[in-house]
């Protein structure tokens, strides 16, 4: 069966594709939306968007682990990366269950979302900018690559994602190593739409001593820099925010940010997708991943509301499984999509969704995937390498006051300091967000502190003084290493590894280079020094045996976790010898075919990666408008 | 006997958690748990001769609360020796001291949660002076103080 024509069609409802539909709606254009993921999920009506995410705060609540994907439905036929099928590899053994097949000799450790609005229904919420040097590692420290595009050029851009996603933070604070201040990085009148989210106590208690400390690493000094962190989530409306909208402007073929000329004008929190009077505030729920209740955060299904319904057709439970290509022309003439009825069976039926453009926008691994399956935009024989995440090694301890942990979002401060350096042409640099949520991630606490505490003989009060005194000192900390691109970290398809709808599952190869490992190493000393300088108690195990991402160097152990970033898959470049997509994410080898997401990122930088490739996105929007009135 | 045994469970419950019956009362939970403790309704899960044992060992836990409590009514310490030493060991009729103190502390019974009302409930987010993630919250900008 074949679909209508339409200008374009996407495939994916996270951020990318979500963006994608509804920027090129609002342009008067014809769009076709296919998402995997259940047909409750896109509901945007009142009651039906309530209900439907209700029944994921009720998963949430009623799961025994509460992992990033516990809120979601488990979909067989779009089955999805889960962290609890992340465990330590045996060399040589076969891969152990789970929808990514993990060769190793490492576990690739994050997770994505499978359903209307994607991966970011369980994001954090960081939304830091990327440094400039991030976009040239080759000819600043000879490693890696360096981007086609410089911070300037995607300064525009990151303007529009930060009013997309609905920033809160404080550009006065954002002063980062080897970058210009924050007037001139920003630009001198820039804010962000809402004022920062208030800092957590914990972030000013432990603040105190740590902030201006002086630390040594590889014999430097370094000076640490303390500040709040950019986030996707509702605050107080900045009254000096500028910008209300992003429009195509069809005789300058531009996208434009929009004020209201000559009105006063205010910020308006975007609120839940199910009324407007929720959300319009962060409420401190704690729970940002893997949901949160009141959508204060920013989801991709707010997007999406936004979009011109006059102009979109979703068509969900429909999982794209490969592209048609011309071979004359090397045109894209359809995405083939696999429809299911029963997501728990394997039946389906087959349609080919026919348009002008297309784009697949369905999370660097899938797309990467589609790609292989299709043998299609691979001529750089780039798609499925350069696997990147920031790789994450925890620290953590007890402090001498109480800090109280477990309230307010996930994070609202980090360490900068490393984030640059010369030390890059050694070793990764990192970004330290300060956790607020105790030991949860590591250890599982404060569940496992019950048990410790049984263990011990607890009962009653002394049991709850224990708890007490131990529950309100967790400290955590962060050490996001930036990955850097390998081309033996990968993904690859393979008939013998098929899902129920017999599409690919990924098979992934994933290592750590000494690169990775001596910042580790490094990372370690800061917090060793951290912690000392601030009579914080080390609590930190790195257990061989237990831990998946144990790794040794130099004869020291130390566990990575994922971070949720899947970067990297088909790179963007400067020709179509050394990538898959070019600076507007239009792929060298089919003029018709956009890739949008991570995949995209040449390098990953110390930060969440999604603001970037929001940025990247509206570069590819404005791209696809400009090719459509050629 | 059922009503008695509920009593029981709320009293030993106090003692078991250091939250006071009052507290207990308060989280709305009391029935619930009883029950689950109790195994009611029976869970499916079980053959009859596994329910049967359960049943026994319940039954054996409860009047042993009964006899500790009623021993040691005007002795504190005498009361908590007796917990410590005929309780709380995990060899003491399967654990189940224990595993009240997990269920009022984390609403959770073996390896699941008993409903969402359970996870909200969990005493150990009253015990961090917090609130547990995703309910309950506590309004925009509380973290940035100490908890009241
Ligand atoms: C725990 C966690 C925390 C994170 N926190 C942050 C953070 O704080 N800051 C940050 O910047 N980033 C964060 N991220 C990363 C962020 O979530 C991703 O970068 C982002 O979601 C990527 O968006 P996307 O639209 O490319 O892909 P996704 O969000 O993964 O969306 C892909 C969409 O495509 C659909 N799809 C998949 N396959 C198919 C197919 N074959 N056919 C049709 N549809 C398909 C999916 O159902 C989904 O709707 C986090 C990630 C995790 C896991
Ligand atoms: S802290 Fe709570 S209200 Fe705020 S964003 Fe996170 S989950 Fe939502």
């Amino acid at each position: 069966m074949k679909t209508d024509h339409y200008d374009v069609v996407i495939a994916g409802s996270g951020i990318a594709g979500s963006l994608i539909a509804k920027t090129l709606t609002r342009a008067g254009k014809k769009v076709l939306l296919l998402e995997a993921g259940l047909q409750a999920g896109v509901a945007l009506d009142s009651d039906g968007a309530y209900n439907n995410y209700m029944s994921y705060l009720d998963r949430f609540y009623n799961a025994a682990a509460k992992v990033p994907n516990s809120p979601y439905p488990i979909l067989k036929d779009a089955p999805t990366s889960n962290v609890l099928d992340v465990v330590k590899l045996t060399p040589g053994g076969p891969p152990p269950p789970g929808y990514l097949v993990q060769m190793g000799p490492l576990p690739f450790a994050s997770d994505a979302v499978r359903g209307p609005g994607g991966t970011m229904l369980h994001w954090l919420g960081t939304t830091l900018r990327m440094l400039p040097n991030d976009f040239k590692m080759k000819t600043v420290y000879n490693q890696a690559v360096d981007w086609p595009i410089t911070a300037d050029d995607l300064r525009p851009y990151y303007e529009m994602a930060e009013l997309e996603i609905g920033v809160s933070g404080e550009v006065s604070e954002q002063t980062y190593p080897d970058t210009p201040a924050p007037k001139a990085y920003f630009g001198k009148d820039y804010v962000f739409p809402m004022h920062k989210i208030p800092q957590s106590y914990l972030d000013t208690e432990i603040a105190k001593g740590v902030q201006n400390m002086t630390v040594k690493l590889n014999k430097r000094q370094y000076k640490i820099n303390c500040i709040s962190t950019p986030q996707g989530r509702n605050s107080t409306p900045n009254a000096k925010y500028p910008y209300r909208d992003v429009i195509w402007n069809k005789a300058e073929k531009k996208l434009k940010l929009t004020g209201l000329l000559g009105e006063k004008y205010d910020y308006n929190p975007v609120p839940s997708i199910w009324d407007a009077y929720t959300g319009q505030r962060c409420e401190g729920n704690a729970s940002c991943v893997p949901i949160c209740p009141v959508q204060a955060k920013y989801n991709p299904l707010k997007t999406l509301k936004r979009s011109n319904f006059d102009h979109l057709t979703i068509i969900t439970q429909a999982v794209a499984s490969t592209i048609n290509i011309d071979e004359k022309t090397k045109e894209v003439t359809g995405i083939v999509y696999k429809r299911y009825n029963n997501p728990d069976s394997p039946e389906y039926t087959t349609g080919v969704a026919a348009g002008k453009i297309y784009v697949l926008a369905a999370n660097a691994i899938e797309n990467a995937k589609i790609l292989l399956a299709s043998g299609a935009a691979n001529s750089s024989d780039q798609v499925g390498r350069n696997l990147m995440d920031h790789m994450v090694m925890l620290t953590w301890g007890l402090t001498k006051e109480k800090i109280y942990p477990y309230r307010g979002p996930g994070s609202t401060t980090n360490i900068a300091t490393f984030r640059d350096g010369p030390f890059r042409s050694e070793h990764a640099a990192w970004i330290s967000p300060f956790d607020n949520w105790g030991w949860s991630w590591p250890v599982f606490s404060p569940g496992s502190d019950v048990s410790d505490g049984l263990a011990m003989g607890l009962f009653g009060k002394q049991l709850r003084d224990y708890l007490n005194e131990r529950l309100t000192r967790q400290f955590l900390l962060h050490f996001e290493c930036e990955q850097s691109p390998d081309p033996d970290n990968r993904v690859t398809i393979d008939h013998q590894y098929l899902d129920p709808l017999g599409n690919y599952k990924p098979i992934i190869h994933y290592y750590a280079t000494d690169y990775m490992l001596k910042s580790m190493e490094a990372a370690k000393t800061v917090s060793d020094q951290i912690f000392a300088a601030n009579g914080i108690e080390d609590h930190t195990v790195y257990n061989p045996v237990t831990d998946a991402g144990y790794v040794t160097y130099k004869g020291q152990g130390y566990t990575y976790r994922g971070a949720g970033h899947i970067v990297g898959t088909h790179r963007m470049g400067f020709n179509k010898h050394d990538s898959v997509v070019n600076h507007e994410q239009r792929t060298w080898d089919h003029p018709n075919l956009f890739l949008a997401g991570c995949g995209n990122m040449p390098t990953l930088g110390t930060s969440n990666p999604s603001l970037t490739m929001t940025a990247l996105t509206f570069k590819a929007a404005e791209a696809i408008l400009k090719q459509l009135e050629k | 006997m059922a009503n008695n045994r509920a009593d029981l469970f709320l009293e030993i419950s106090a003692l078991l958690t250091g939250f006071n019956k009052a507290e207990l009362q308060g989280t709305g939970m009391v029935a619930t748990y009883y029950n689950t403790v109790a195994n009611i309704p029976q869970d499916p899960n079980y053959s009859d001769q596994e329910l049967a044992a359960n049943e026994a060992n319940v039954g054996f836990f409860f009047e042993e609360v009964n006899s500790i409590l009623k021993e040691n009514k005007k002795d504190e310490s005498k009361l908590q020796q007796a917990i410590a030493g005929r309780l709380m060991p995990l060899s003491a009729y399967n654990g189940l001291a224990q595993s009240i103190i997990t269920l009022w502390y984390t609403g959770s019974w073996g390896a699941n949660v008993v409903n969402a009302q359970a996870y909200i409930q969990g005493l150990m987010w009253d015990t961090a002076e917090a609130h547990p993630p995703g309910a309950k919250q506590p309004g925009f900008g509380s973290w940035s103080f100490p908890p009241l």
